[in-house]
């Protein structure tokens, strides 16, 4: 469906609007289901904890780290409680 | 090198982040030549490490995102029988296509009609729009699936 025949179809005349319109139910439909799924790939680094999240992304569904004995990625578990460590000045 | 991943690496959500651990039992490691050793004189018990190597792309992630919104040809109508090839349309204009198929972009038509219901303060119309969008977005999800419910028949049931 075109963006002209979705607004035609409301009514609309603004076509900024609708296409901002657009994109948020988009965003709603990716936050409850997952319609479009993505996956990005980072280096993880010798003694650093902290690695943002994707920018473009909207919900979680795994985290992986690959095992390189056999080169694959394993969806690994989450950790609920609170760690008593909150910061290691010395990770090695 | 790391191995076992799934048992030896656990996360913790931290606002925008996460903090990437190593699960380590016993005695602090290293490795030697290859293989991964255990420290001798280092023994710390059960504890949650820092990750203690650099691993190329090592880190992946899943997850839903904002992939090509608008794209250039119907998304929902084959190319002979392949597949249609997508372009993405960063500054999407009016000729452009919603990247859903058709039940999601009768969706969205809802929600346009719900957020125009809204400016117009008619908000009973907005709640019944939203209604509809999520039921259809429901119904396309349900699409995918396929379930099958068997009951017995009781002995005297009518056949």
């Amino acid at each position: 469906m075109t963006v002209l025949e979705a607004m035609e179809r409301v009514g609309l005349k603004e076509t900024t609007l609708a296409v901002a319109w657009i994109k948020d139910a988009i965003h709603l439909i990716q936050s409850q289901h997952d319609e479009n799924l993505g996956s990005w790939k980072t280096d993880i680094a010798d003694g650093t904890r902290d690695y943002p999240f994707p920018a473009n992304m909207i919900k979680l569904k795994s985290i992986s780290v690959k095992d390189t004995t056999d080169s694959k990625y394993k969806k690994i578990r989450r950790i609920v409680h609170e760690p008593v460590m909150t910061e290691d000045t010395d990770p090695e | 090198m790391s191995f076992d991943t799934h048992r030896t690496w656990v996360y913790r959500i931290s606002g925008r982040n996460i903090n990437l651990y190593q699960y380590l039992e016993g005695a602090a490691s290293d490795t030697l030549a290859g293989y991964r050793i255990k420290l001798p004189n280092e023994y710390y018990g059960n504890q949650l490490i820092y990750p203690d190597e650099t691993i190329t792309d090592g880190l992946r992630y899943e997850g839903t995102a904002f992939i090509e919104p608008f794209v250039d040809v119907d998304p929902s109508e084959l190319d002979g029988n392949d597949n249609p090839t997508l372009t993405d349309q960063t500054s999407p204009d009016e000729s452009d296509h919603i990247n859903l198929n058709r039940m999601l972009s009768l969706a969205v038509v809802d929600y346009l009609k719900a957020m125009v219901s809204e400016q117009a303060g008619q908000i009973e119309m907005k709640e019944y729009y939203m209604k509809q969008f999520w039921k259809k977005v429901g119904d396309n999800e349900s699409n995918k699936r396929k379930m099958s419910i068997t009951f017995p028949i009781s002995p005297f049931g009518v056949r």
